[in-house]
């Protein structure tokens, strides 16, 4: 049974003329000029689609959509409105109550039917879902149906057949074949109107055709390309030749062109034309110029080849056979290029042989003429060829649009993503930083207030209280004073630390020997009994932050100092060494030193190579200073020996980039 | 002309006997009232609350104000007192276990008038409460309208 279709529209004129088309597009019509007929209508029969007209004697289009929508039986039923009212309001109002297309008045008869095929499509699904290919015969004779059938089946095809072009069209719409193979001639619709049709529906437009036709008539072929056929068979051609064109349409059809082309879709094509013959190359070249086209001339397959490399071409016309590189094996170059392969490659030949026909579009020719032929279907063939270049092109640049869409949809969002991230990141790192800040405040105030209630009475008791104390208690607590005062030195060391951490650059250009040279005087200050030398290089001068290198001085020139303490006559240096240009800085003394093997425990908080007794510290200094140095980009390092001397390095790099250090690091 | 009279802003009792003790043994034998909180402070220094009924005409020649405490902290303190007539031109004294830069700069922008941090040593708390106490009682000369002073 035909699927039917429901139109309603007071116009008589309206209701035949749509009437007609849809029965010819294999669609069965119920017509109706009131809204009372049209619901007896529906309550007899199921539809596939509803035309509805807004205007009608009895009642309001779009009220009546909105009756349809909300029963059960006819809710999801296709709908096309089509109406005089031009009121962008009404079209509104239609498409929202739930109509599928909105059609004006005049209408165009092939685009409602189009539409019409399209809609009432999606209410039929019945179509195969597997990834066999599937190939529609249109023709009258159930003998050849049957044969080209077996042949089809027997290359592993999926064939469906219909006797008529409308048949063929209501198939074509239902089952979405790959290909469609149809008579030229036919009782009713004919070839070139079917493939006419198929070109007009959005849905299957892209569809290869291959159009059949007995021998007599070539008009008939040069009309049937114009249809929009993508090839043209005989209909006497052996079922290899058959299967080869099938192939190659189908190739075509699949293989998405990864080439740009270079020229315009309305700039005159380029047709590269190769024949060894000068003779026929001119003619052809008269021709094809006639018809707008705009050849090049090759000789020979090299130089087709040479003229390719040099401007692409909208199509190639290419000899089978010629001297030298053959057409075969130039085609075959051609078509391995990812840059050409998409160029519609007709072959032509003297040859009216199925052999030089299957090899040449075995090699990946797209098409093939014969030289004796009309010109009039080289054109033809030509012109479709261009045409399916064309729709190509269109729809990979719609493609491209789409992906580019989509590329920056994906990347707006990555984008987004990423800020969310960045700024859940910024407000952890921050909530983060503000915990330790108010960590190290409760540490700085908190710790502190204790180990000085127990110094203040520990000192209290000794002062008055010493009498009654035997030596050996004053002892302890002199014992527990002296505790608590490394206590409060290891908190200040700790929260130095932390300070040198949170602590934000401020890079200035830092003068090193003039803090230096003020270092040393305090130092010399607080033992005015020890001899020492000091030897500190003249005009240093650094870029850093003030604050704290002069930490990382204090802390270095300090520990040279205290360690050298148990010379008789110590040595401290300040000065730098320049080595493959990068400036190292040193701080040397000539005292205790370490062993060099315990160097890697150095930088680390706590870390202590000598005891307390030796050389009083708490074994932070010098892992804030290796912070500051870090800090600053720098690298530091220490060369000592036992009772040799230690001397500290370190660099502090030119800054590069500005801002990198702006906010508190890790 | 009245013993000077010093307010010691203080919550932990540690520190306030420690700190008496300092003043003590720097024969600072001045009167030293106590407040344990800001708002304590206040009501001193504005005759309110507890103090409702004190002689108005005695003012602290020193306020010994620590930053961290309960209620009104330290700089709510002083930003009240620098606010009123009466009490603008106390000398104030932050006196705190605080290091933190920030608390240093806060402070002098709200009008301390010095910044003292309490040692964990006892022998220099006692060396630098002897110092404020020689500096801030004896040496300083407070502005005119303190104390009756004027008169």
């Amino acid at each position: 049974m035909k699927p039917a279709i429901l139109i309603i529209d007071d116009s008589l004129t309206v209701r035949m003329d749509l009437s007609e088309a849809l029965n010819l597009a294999g669609f069965a019509t119920t017509l109706c000029a009131t809204l009372e007929a049209a619901r007896y209508a529906l309550s007899r029969t199921p539809f596939v689609l509803m035309i509805l007209d807004i205007i009608l004697p009895d009642g309001d289009g779009i009220d009546f959509l909105s009756e349809t929508r909300s029963q059960h039986s006819t809710a999801a039923l296709p709908v096309i409105l089509l109406s005089t009212v031009a009121e962008v309001s009404d079209r509104i109002r239609g498409l929202k109550t739930g109509a599928d297309e909105y059609v004006g008045k005049p209408y165009d008869t092939s685009y409602v039917v189009a539409r019409a095929r399209e809609l009432a499509r999606k209410n039929i699904s019945n179509r195969p879902l597997d990834n066999t290919t599937t190939v529609l015969v249109i023709d009258d004779s159930a003998t050849f149906l049957e044969a080209l059938k077996s042949a089809l089946e027997s290359a592993g095809y999926a064939v469906i057949t219909a006797g008529t072009g409308e048949d063929g069209l209501r198939l074509a719409a239902d089952m979405r074949p790959n290909a469609i193979i149809v008579d030229g001639v036919l009782p009713g619709m004919d070839g070139a109107s079917v493939i006419r049709w198929i070109r007009l529906d959005t849905a299957l437009r892209r569809t290869p055709c291959l159009l059949l036709t007995g021998s007599e008539g070539q008009g008939n072929e040069v009309i049937a390309l114009d249809a929009g056929a993508d090839a043209y068979l005989r209909k006497e051609s052996d079922n290899g030749i058959v299967l080869a064109r099938l192939a190659a349409v189908l190739r075509s059809a699949q293989t998405p062109s990864a080439l740009e082309s270079g020229s315009s879709l309305l700039g005159p094509k380029r047709i590269l034309t190769v024949d060894d013959s000068s003779t026929y190359l001119q003619e052809l070249a008269t021709q094809l110029r006639q018809e707008g086209y705009e050849p090049i001339l090759a000789h020979s397959g090299e130089e087709a080849i040479e003229l390719l490399t040099a401007q692409p071409a909208d199509c190639i016309l290419l000899d089978l056979v010629m001297p030298g590189l053959s057409g075969q094996d130039t085609c075959r170059k051609i078509k391995s290029s990812a840059t050409w392969r998409d160029i519609p490659l007709l072959m032509l030949t003297a040859l009216d042989e199925s052999e030089a026909m299957i090899a040449g579009i075995n090699s990946g020719a797209d098409d093939y003429i014969t030289k004796s032929g009309d010109f009039a279907v080289l054109k033809a063939r030509v012109r479709a060829q261009l045409r399916r270049k064309q729709f190509e092109d269109e729809n990979r640049r719609i493609r491209e649009q789409l992906r580019c869409k989509e590329i920056e949809a994906e990347q707006a969002r990555a984008a987004l993503q990423l800020a969310e991230t960045r700024t859940v990141l910024l407000a952890d790192l921050e909530r983060k930083n503000k915990e330790l800040e108010s960590f190290s405040y409760s540490v700085s105030h908190d710790l502190r207030a204790p180990l000085r209630a127990i110094d203040g009475f520990t000192q209290a008791v000794i002062a008055d209280f010493s009498a009654q104390l035997p030596e050996e208690g004053k002892e302890y607590l002199q014992r527990v004073c002296a505790a608590t005062h490394r206590m409060g030195e290891l908190i200040d060391d700790l929260l130095e630390l932390c300070r040198v951490t949170r602590h934000d650059l401020h890079y200035k250009r830092v003068d090193l020997s003039l803090i230096a040279n003020a270092i040393c005087t305090d130092v010399r200050r607080s033992a005015p009994e020890r001899e020492a030398d000091f030897v500190i290089a003249d005009g240093l001068i650094a870029s850093g932050d003030r604050s704290l290198l002069q930490l990382v001085l204090e802390n270095l020139i300090g520990n040279a100092w205290k360690y050298s303490g148990k010379k008789p006559r110590a040595k401290i240096e300040f000065g730098s060494t320049t080595i493959n240009g990068v400036t190292e800085y040193f701080v040397r003394d000539d005292g205790a030193g370490f062993n060099m093997k315990y160097a890697a425990k150095l930088f680390g908080a706590f870390q202590r190579l000598h005891s307390e007794d030796e050389f009083p510290g708490t074994g932070i200094g010098l892992a804030t200073v290796q912070r500051i140095i870090h800090r600053h980009r720098g690298e530091m390092r220490a060369e000592a020996a036992v009772d040799k001397g230690a001397t500290f390095y370190f660099t502090l790099p030119e800054r590069t980039t500005i801002g990198e250090e702006t906010c508190a690091q890790k | 002309m009245r013993a000077k009279v010093i307010l010691l802003v203080e919550d932990n009792r540690d520190d306030e006997v420690l700190t008496l003790r300092a003043l003590k043994k720097s024969h600072i034998l001045n009167d030293v009232i106590v407040a344990r909180n800001g708002v304590e402070a206040l009501d001193y220094l504005f005759g309110e609350g507890g103090y409702a009924d004190r002689d108005m005409s005695v003012m602290p020649a020193v306020i010994l104000l620590d930053l961290k405490l309960p209620l009104l902290d330290g700089f709510e303190v002083l930003k009240r007192l620098r606010s009123e007539v009466r009490t603008k031109f106390l000398p104030v004294v932050v006196l705190t276990t605080s290091r933190e830069e920030r608390d240093l700069l806060d402070s002098y922008s709200l009008g301390a008038n010095s910044y003292i941090r309490k040692p964990v040593d006892f022998e220099k708390f006692a060396e630098a409460i002897h110092q404020l106490g020689l500096y801030w009682l004896v040496h300083n000369e407070p502005p005119p309208g303190i104390n009756g002073d004027s008169k």
